[in-house]
Parts: C-alpha cells; sequence; structure tokens
C-alpha cells in the first residue's frame, strides 16, 4: 500500500506485544490532554504547593534562617505525620479537580463519537479499554500525590536531623496506600460517571454532583437523626478519616467519626458500583431493552 | 477449503428478544455479502461474530477461529468498518488512523507510515490533517474504510459501507472494496441491503430474513448456470406456440390468453422463438429478456415461507 504505488497491500510486519496495546489509548489520550493549554496549565499550578512543602521543609530545617526570621520551633509545625497527612489532604483535593477536568475526555468523547466500536473491534477488550484509560488518571494523580510526597520525605530526610528516616520510614505506606485509595476510587468514580453522562460538560457536573450532593445529603441526616452515620454519604469525609488514621492522627477536618471499617466497607462498595456501571456502559452498542 | 464463516444454530437473543433463531450454513468464498430486509438481523450477525453481543446458543466459526473461545485472535484478523459514525472528532484524520493501526498492534513509525498509506489509497490524500470532525459524509465513509484496512486484516467486515453516499461516492467505494478483494487475500464481508453493490463486490450471498437464514447462494455458480427469461406478449391461438416451444425444451407459464414466460434452455436463442412464432401464425406485440438477477433471487428468497425458508441453499 505504498503511497507512490496507491494500491491496496496487506501487512506483513512485526507486531507490538499484546500487553502493550491498552497503553496505546494511555498514550494518545495523555497528548490529548496535555494539547489544552488550560489543562497544562492547572497541572503545573497542582505541582506549585509542592515547592510550597519543599521550602517548609527547607526553612523548618535551617537553624540560620529560624534566626534570622526569628521562629519559634515550637510555633511551627513538626515535619512528621501530621505533615505527611496535611500534605496529602492538599494534593487530593487539586488531584479531584484535576480529575473533573480530565475524566470527561477520556471517554465521554469516544462515547459521544460512537468510536467505541472502533477500539473494541480490535484485539483490544473492554478491561483493557478501562485500563488504557484508567492509566491516565493514575499516571497524573501519582505525580500529583504519593511521587511528591516521597520526594517530600526524602528531602526531609536529607535536610533533617541525623537518624530521622529510620523512625519515619513507616510513613512510605501510608503515603502510598492513601494516595492509591484516592486514585483508585478518583478515577472509577470519574471514568464511571463519564461512560454513564456521554456528554463532556454534564460528566463534569455529574463527578462534582457524586462528591458534593451524597455529603450534604448526609449532613442533613446527622442534623436531623443526631447521628454520624450520615458521615457514609460523604466520601471525602471517609477518605480523609482514613488518610489520618493511616498516619495515625484524629481527623480534625469534620465532626463525627464513624467505625473505619464501615469507611472502608462504603468505599469499596462505591469501587464496585463504578466497576458495574462501566462494564454496562462500556460497549461496542448498546442494547435497548423491551 | 475451510469455510470462511461456519455457524452451527447461532442463537443472539438481545434485550429479552431473540435476534439470530439458530443460524446454521457455512460459507467458504473470499467475498460474502449479507442480505436482507431492515431488522433481519445483518447488523445483529457481524456484532455477534465480532463477539460484542455473546451468543445465547450454538457458535460460529470464522476464518476456522470459534467466537466463543478465540474473539481475541479473531479481532487481530478483522478490519470493521462500522454502519454508523464513529471516529474521534477532535483528532486529524492521519492521526486517528494512526491510532487505529498502533491499538491493532503495528509498530507507531510503520503505524504512521500505514496510515498515511491508507489515507492515500482511498482518496483522502489532501485531507488528512483536517479534523475529522469537519469530513463530510461521504469522507467519514472513506475514513471508516482507511482505519479498516490499515492494519492489513485477513478479513474486513463492512456494514453498509455505501450508506449516504451519493452515486460517485458509492461507485468509487464500490471500485475500493473490488481493488482490495483483488489485490490481496484479504477476506470481504459486506452487509448490505442495496443488491447492486453486493452483485457487484461478492463471489456468495447469505440472505437473512427475520433473523434465519433464507438463503446461501454461491452467485459464481448462479452466474454459470445462470437462466435467461423470456417475457413475451402474444396474439393469436397460442396453443401450438407453447407446445412448440416445450419441444425446443423451454419451460413455459402462462398467464391469461396472452402473456407469457419462457425459460429459455442453453443452445435455443430468441430468433428460434421468433422462428416458431412465425411457423404458429403467433404475433409477438412485447418481448422482454432478461437473466436471472441477484434480485430475483433475493425476492425469491424473501418470498418463501415457513418450510421454505429453512437453513440452507434455496
Amino acid at each position: 500500500m505504498a503511497v507512490y504505488k496507491r494500491r491496496y497491500e496487506s501487512y506483513g510486519g512485526a507486531l507490538t506485544k499484546r500487553w502493550s496495546r491498552a497503553f496505546v489509548l494511555t498514550r494518545y489520550a495523555t497528548r490529548d490532554l496535555f494539547r489544552s493549554r488550560f489543562f497544562t496549565g492547572f497541572f503545573i499550578l497542582s505541582l506549585v504547593p509542592v515547592l510550597g512543602f519543599a521550602g517548609y521543609i527547607f526553612v523548618a530545617n535551617n537553624k540560620l534562617l529560624h534566626e534570622v526570621l526569628s521562629f519559634r520551633s515550637s510555633a511551627t509545625l513538626p515535619v512528621g505525620e501530621e505533615f505527611f497527612a496535611i500534605f496529602l489532604e492538599v494534593q487530593t483535593s487539586l488531584a479531584f479537580l484535576l480529575t473533573c477536568w480530565a475524566a470527561p475526555t477520556l471517554v465521554a468523547g469516544d462515547l459521544s463519537n460512537g468510536a467505541l466500536p472502533l477500539f473494541l473491534s480490535r484485539p483490544l477488550s473492554r478491561a483493557e479499554y478501562v485500563t488504557g484509560k484508567f492509566a491516565v488518571l493514575a499516571v497524573l494523580l501519582s505525580l500529583m500525590t504519593w511521587i511528591p510526597a516521597l520526594i517530600l520525605l526524602l528531602l526531609q530526610a536529607g535536610l533533617g536531623p541525623d537518624g530521622w528516616l529510620k523512625p519515619h520510614l513507616w510513613m512510605i505506606g501510608p503515603i502510598l496506600w492513601c494516595s492509591l485509595i484516592w486514585i483508585i476510587l478518583l478515577s472509577l468514580i470519574a471514568l464511571a460517571a463519564s461512560a454513564w453522562v456521554k456528554w463532556r460538560i454534564l460528566a463534569m457536573a455529574s463527578i462534582f454532583g457524586v462528591f458534593l450532593i451524597p455529603a450534604g445529603f448526609g449532613a442533613v441526616l446527622n442534623a436531623i437523626l443526631h447521628t454520624n452515620w450520615g458521615n457514609l454519604l460523604n466520601i471525602s469525609y471517609m477518605f480523609q478519616e482514613i488518610v489520618w488514621a493511616g498516619f495515625h492522627a484524629s481527623y480534625q477536618g469534620g465532626e463525627g467519626a464513624i467505625p473505619k471499617s464501615a469507611a472502608w466497607a462504603m468505599l469499596i462498595a462505591i469501587c464496585l458500583f463504578c466497576l458495574h456501571l462501566l462494564h454496562t456502559r462500556l460497549r461496542a452498542f448498546e442494547v435497548v431493552r423491551g | 477449503m475451510a469455510p470462511t464463516i461456519e455457524l452451527s444454530g447461532l442463537e443472539v437473543q438481545l434485550g429479552g428478544r431473540k435476534i439470530l433463531h439458530g443460524l446454521t450454513g457455512a460459507v467458504h468464498s473470499r467475498a460474502i455479502g449479507l442480505l436482507g430486509p431492515n431488522g433481519a438481523g445483518k447488523s445483529t450477525l457481524i456484532n455477534t461474530l465480532l463477539g460484542f453481543h455473546p451468543p445465547s446458543g450454538g457458535t460460529a466459526r470464522v476464518l476456522g477461529l470459534d467466537i466463543r473461545d478465540a474473539h481475541t485472535d479473531l479481532r487481530s484478523l478483522v478490519g470493521y468498518m462500522p454502519e454508523n459514525d464513529a471516529f474521534v472528532s477532535r483528532m486529524t484524520g492521519v492521526h486517528f488512523v494512526r491510532y487505529m493501526a498502533e491499538i491493532s498492534g503495528l509498530p507507531p513509525d510503520l503505524a504512521l507510515e500505514r496510515a498515511h498509506e491508507a489515507f492515500v489509497y482511498v482518496g483522502l490524500g489532501e485531507a488528512r490533517y483536517r479534523k475529522l470532525g469537519t469530513y463530510s459524509l461521504g469522507m467519514k465513509q472513506l475514513a471508516k474504510l482507511a482505519q479498516a484496512i490499515v492494519h492489513g486484516p485477513r478479513l474486513l467486515i463492512l456494514d453498509e459501507p455505501t450508506n449516504g453516499l451519493d452515486p460517485p461516492g458509492r461507485k468509487r467505494l464500490i471500485g475500493l472494496i473490488r481493488e482490495i478483494r483483488q489485490a490481496s487475500n484479504t477476506h470481504l464481508l459486506l452487509s448490505s441491503h442495496l443488491l447492486h453493490d453486493v452483485e457487484q463486490t461478492c463471489d456468495e450471498v447469505l440472505i437473512l430474513r427475520d433473523g434465519r437464514i433464507a438463503g446461501i447462494i454461491n452467485l459464481e455458480e448462479e452466474r454459470k448456470s445462470n437462466r435467461r427469461f423470456l417475457e413475451m406478449e402474444v396474439m393469436g391461438s397460442g396453443a401450438g406456440f407453447t407446445s412448440g416451444l416445450g419441444t425446443m425444451g423451454c419451460e413455459c407459464a402462462a398467464f391469461g390468453d396472452s402473456r407469457l414466460k419462457v425459460v429459455l434452455p442453453a443452445g435455443v436463442e430468441i430468433h428460434d422463438v421468433y422462428r416458431l412464432a412465425a411457423e404458429q401464425g403467433v404475433r409477438i406485440r412485447k418481448l422482454n429478456y432478461r437473466r436471472d438477477s441477484l434480485e430475483d433471487i433475493f425476492m425469491n428468497a424473501m418470498a418463501q415461507t415457513g418450510a421454505g425458508a429453512t437453513n440452507g441453499r434455496i
């Protein structure tokens, strides 16, 4: 099928590995996202707090600066459990905003243009399609959460007092798993909402809605029934509670703790429901019942 | 020769309704036409062969691969051009086709090369850097064909490829399909309700009606054994004329006093009929000569009911 010959020829050349084909979707989707100046700008801005936290670590470990700026050590937050819990809280909030923008372009566009049959008629399963799109969010959110958190940890290990790292090494665990929980939860909710709604703007609104509307409803339930169980409808609350528990600190962001096991069960149930939605909606052709 | 598509009691149920009713049959040719009226189950059959709809009973084999347990391998061999609009509107044509080629397993550099070639081949070379959302309907059809052939599939499935095209566009697309068929060892499955398109591109036809196989016809054999018809209106005593035609070996059917339909056997030509008419004193007022076309075959298949509509040849 050479251009100059203008005739059809079959292809008999080399093929890429089967497992790598899902990540073709990741590559193209990531490139597509960064074509948007708004998205690129927002992504860069979302890394600014990392510089702020890094600056704080530098200041906190610099005695000369303390003296020059007349800092009182007791008035500053020590770089430890609480510091990293706050860092993750800030970055996961920014990750939420970034996901609201990015996720709908990943799936809703393909669905509204009817492109799914083209993807799924190739050696690519629905699970691989979701994996490919999920990987986009996973990479972006990792760059905003656990990767900078680990860099900050290493920075503190380098700038902090000798032997700081050894007693704080356990924090690598909560940094990783708290970030991963948020990445999985947020990505699945966002992809499921995009697959369900199909229209990009509406998908964006629905992701916000999934987090805000049940949370508001839960708050009303708490107020009327004088209970804390309404917090089970507040995804952010449950996540933050798990994060703070992971860092062995009590959550300061809200009142009325719920059992951790209930929060875990609810988050797992939400993930499973999202997977079910994706399984139902991401089909080459919709079947109309009746 | 192993069949290109072999259906073994294939049943498909969608939304609680049975769409395909135990299809059984085999088609062996390289270019297969899938014919049937709207709602006959053509697209459902294609989607089932591609693994989009799970069979509720029976199975099918495409190029020797079972659709139930080898659908991923099967999809590696298939290029699919869907009936409806299917593209990523924000991408340029060549970028989109390259994307599809890479998902099919082509390395990035070769995918780009093949994408350019496919675009030039289908005649969209000048428009390849335009966004797909700006393409006209005809261009979108050609872009869909480009993405279907970019990875050099062994089986090209085309679902209503000429839908919505103007006559020159249709002619061009049919020409490309014929060229692909002739220039490579690619098998072709073309679904259409346009008999002319199928007749021009296919060797064998699978006719569906109400989710059942109404017939499997080898067009090549049909062409070889093609029967020739005469439709006549005559004046004068017809009895001697019809018995004379019978003596010549013609099959003859009379409609009323003056209308005759005659099937000419090999060796009997029209001038023999004129000669017989002159001998019998019969005046031929109107004579229409034609061959058995796909339309006749199709209409015949559609007209059959009950037992006549079972799977197999008609």
